[in-house]
C-alpha cells in the first residue's frame, strides 16, 4: 500500500513533464464603456499592436468565484488594431477577470488577463 | 438500537464490501487521487478559480457534495477522508518521535472551535475561494497537519480534537438518517475484550485486543480512533463512520442502522463544548453567506468611515467580532430568559446547554443551503475543469465545454434555499418542543423558538440578496 501512494504522485510528476506551452501574452489595452462598468451590457475596447496582425480576439469574462457561467463575446476590428465588443453582459456584481484571447493569421495564439470589479 | 431500524451492513454487497479490512482504503484512494490532481492544478494549473481543478473541487463539489452526502446517508466523506492516509507515514515517523497525550485542557471541542473560526476568517481575507494557489496550500496544510498531530499524538487525536473540517461533519451528521450502533446490546454486556474501542487481534487462543498482543503476527483489527464505544453510541457527533467497529468485533454485532433524520437531537445530551459548536457554526454560516451581499460591503464601507481606516483585516475582524460577539450574547440572553420563563434559574452556560441543541438543525440548514446554492449553480464545471487539468497533464480528452454550469434553472435555486431553511426551521422547533415536552419547560421553548424564527428570517433575507462576489472589502477610490 505504501509504495502505491509514492508511485501515484511520481507518476503524476512524470505526467506533468507533457504540459503543452501556454500562449504568448498580447499586451492590449483594454477600456471599458462605462467605466467601472456595470450589471448588464457593456462596451469593451481593446487596443493590439497592429503588427501582431489578429484575425480572431474573444473576450471573455470569468467571476472570480468558482461555478459561474462565463461571459464569452467575439470582438470585431473597428480600425486597423482596434477591436470592440459591444454587448458583454456582466451578469452579476463583483469581480471579475477579462480574458482577452487572440489568433493571428499564422495561428499564433494570444493571451491577456485583466481583472475588474463590477460595483 | 431502539432507535435504529434498518442495518444497512445486512446488505450483501455493502456489508460485505464494508466488512473488507481495505474498504476504507478504497474509498480514500479516488479522493486522493482528485486531492492530488487539485495539488497540481492549484499550483501549475491556470490562477482563475472557475476554470481550476482545486478551487472548483474545493469550494463547490466538495462543499456541496459533502451535505448531500450528510443529509442522504451520513458522515460519508470522513470515511473517505485521505488525509488520513498519512498513517503509514506517521507509523514510520512514530519510531523516532515522542509520543505525548493530548492535552486534558483541550479534550473538547473549544480548540476546534477557535481553529474553525480562525479558517473562517482566513478563508474571508485571503479569499481563498478566489485563489487555486491558496487552495492547493489549503489541502498541503491540512495533510501536514494531520501528518504532524498524528506522528506525535495517538490515532484519532486529529480527527476528533483539530480538524476543522471532521468537526464541521461531525456536526452536520448529527441531522443523517443513519448512525452506527450494536445489534443486540447484551452481546456487548458479555463481550470481555470491548473490540471495538480495543482493537482485536485473532490469536490461536481467540480474540484478544491490540493491547492484550502487541506483537502476535495474526491479522489486526484497530477499534474506533475516536473511542467511542458502540453500545453507548447514541449521536454520530465524533463518529468518523471508518467503520473499524464493524471489522473489529468478533460477535458481528455492529449495525449502521438507519434513524429518523435528526432523531438525536431529541434525544441525545451534547455536553456543552458541543452545544458551542453547534451555535457558533449558526452564526459563522450566517457570516459566510452574509460575506457575499451588498449589504456586507456598505457596513465595511460605513465602518471604515467610522473608525477611520481602511485594514481589511481590521474591518473584517471587526464585523466578524461583532457579529459572532452578538450572536452568542443574545443565544445566551435568550437562553436564560427561556429558562425563567420555564420557571428555572440556572447559570448562562447551563442554560444554554439546555436549550443550545436547537441551533444544530438550523446550522444544518444554513450551510446546505448556501452550499446547495453554489453547488448547483456550478456543478457541471467540475467536467471542464477536470478535463483542462488532465489535459495540462498530457492526457488528450478534447477541448473543455465552459458553458457546462448549472444542474437546475437559476430559478429554482432561491425555493429551494427556502426549503431548506423552512425544513431546518421545522427541525429546531420539532426538537425544541420534543425536549421541552419531556422536561415541562413548553413556556421556555416557545421563547426559543420566536428567536428562531427571527434567526430564520434574517437567514432568507440573507440568501434573497443578489450576490457578489468580490474579494477586497472596500472599493477603490478609482471605481
Amino acid at each position: 500500500m505504501r509504495g502505491v501512494l509514492i508511485l501515484v504522485p511520481l507518476l503524476l510528476l512524470l505526467l506533468a513533464a507533457c504540459q503543452p506551452k501556454g500562449p504568448s501574452p498580447l499586451g492590449a489595452e483594454v477600456a471599458f464603456d462605462p467605466n467601472p462598468p456595470l450589471l448588464g451590457p457593456n462596451r469593451i475596447t481593446i487596443r493590439v499592436d497592429t503588427k501582431k496582425k489578429l484575425s480572431e480576439l474573444k473576450v471573455v469574462g470569468d467571476m472570480t468565484h468558482a461555478g459561474m457561467v462565463p461571459v464569452e463575446a467575439e470582438a470585431r476590428q473597428v480600425s486597423p488594431g482596434l477591436w470592440e465588443t459591444q454587448d458583454f453582459k456582466f451578469t452579476m456584481r463583483g469581480d471579475w477577470v477579462i480574458t482577452l484571447e487572440a489568433k493571428d493569421s499564422s495561428g499564433k495564439r494570444y493571451q491577456q488577463e485583466v481583472r475588474i470589479t463590477v460595483p | 438500537m431502539k432507535t435504529l431500524r434498518f442495518d444497512l451492513l445486512r446488505l450483501p454487497l455493502l456489508g460485505r464490501f464494508l466488512r473488507w479490512r481495505y474498504s476504507r482504503f478504497a474509498l480514500q484512494l479516488p479522493l486522493l487521487l482528485l486531492a492530488l490532481l487539485a495539488l497540481y492544478d492549484g499550483f501549475f494549473g491556470r490562477q482563475l478559480a472557475p476554470k481550476n481543478f482545486a478551487t472548483v473541487s474545493v469550494w463547490l463539489h466538495y462543499r456541496g457534495l459533502l451535505v448531500l452526502a450528510v443529509a442522504v446517508a451520513g458522515n460519508l466523506f470522513c470515511a473517505a477522508c485521505p488525509l488520513l492516509l498519512v498513517r503509514g507515514p506517521t507509523r514510520f515517523a512514530k519510531r523516532y518521535l515522542p509520543q505525548l497525550s493530548w492535552p486534558t485542557r483541550l479534550r473538547n471541542k473549544y480548540f476546534v472551535i477557535a481553529l474553525t473560526l480562525v479558517y473562517l476568517f482566513a478563508y474571508e481575507y485571503w479569499d481563498l475561494w478566489a485563489s487555486p494557489w491558496l487552495t492547493a496550500w489549503l489541502i498541503v496544510g491540512y495533510f501536514g497537519a494531520a501528518f504532524v498531530v498524528d506522528a506525535l499524538f495517538p490515532e484519532g487525536t486529529f480527527c476528533k480534537y483539530v480538524c476543522p473540517l471532521g468537526n464541521f461533519n461531525f456536526a452536520l451528521s448529527t441531522a443523517s438518517p443513519s448512525q452506527i450502533g450494536a445489534r443486540d446490546p447484551e452481546v456487548c454486556l458479555r463481550c470481555e475484550g470491548k473490540y471495538c474501542v480495543n482493537g482485536r487481534v485473532d490469536t490461536p487462543q481467540g480474540p484478544k485486543t491490540l493491547k492484550e498482543a502487541p506483537t502476535e503476527n495474526a491479522p489486526r483489527y484497530p477499534g474506533c480512533e475516536t473511542k467511542l464505544y458502540v453500545p453507548q453510541i447514541r449521536s454520530n457527533m465524533d463518529c468518523t463512520f471508518c467503520m473499524n467497529c464493524v471489522r473489529a468485533c468478533p460477535y458481528d454485532n455492529v449495525a449502521w442502522g438507519l434513524r429518523w433524520p435528526g432523531l438525536e437531537w431529541v434525544r441525545a445530551r451534547y455536553k456543552q463544548d458541543v452545544v458551542w459548536l453547534g451555535v457558533l457554526l449558526y452564526f459563522a454560516g450566517f457570516m459566510n453567506a452574509f460575506g457575499m451581499i451588498p449589504a456586507y460591503y456598505s457596513l465595511a464601507e460605513g465602518l471604515s468611515r467610522l473608525l477611520g481606516t481602511r485594514s481589511e483585516a481590521l474591518l473584517l475582524g471587526s464585523i466578524y467580532l461583532l457579529w459572532t460577539g452578538l450572536g452568542v450574547g443574545l443565544t445566551l440572553g435568550v437562553s436564560v430568559l427561556a429558562d425563567r420563563v420555564s420557571g428555572r434559574r440556572d447559570r448562562p452556560w447551563r442554560s444554554l446547554r439546555r436549550w443550545g441543541i436547537a441551533y444544530f438543525p438550523m446550522a444544518f440548514a444554513m450551510w446546505a443551503g448556501h452550499y446547495a446554492f453554489h453547488f448547483l449553480t456550478g456543478w457541471a464545471s467540475i467536467v471542464p475543469v477536470a478535463q483542462q487539468a488532465l489535459l495540462h497533464l498530457g492526457l488528450p480528452l478534447g477541448q473543455p465545454d465552459w458553458t457546462l454550469a448549472a444542474l437546475v434553472p437559476e430559478n429554482w435555486l432561491y425555493p429551494l434555499q427556502v426549503a431548506i431553511i423552512y425544513l431546518g426551521l421545522a427541525g429546531a422547533s420539532y426538537t425544541l418542543f420534543a425536549r421541552a415536552k419531556r422536561e415541562g419547560a413548553t413556556a421556555g421553548a416557545a421563547v426559543i423558538f420566536a428567536y428562531l424564527l427571527i434567526l430564520a428570517t434574517l437567514t432568507l433575507w440573507v440568501l434573497a440578496q443578489p450576490m457578489e462576489m468580490r474579494g477586497t472589502l472596500l472599493l477603490s477610490p478609482s471605481t
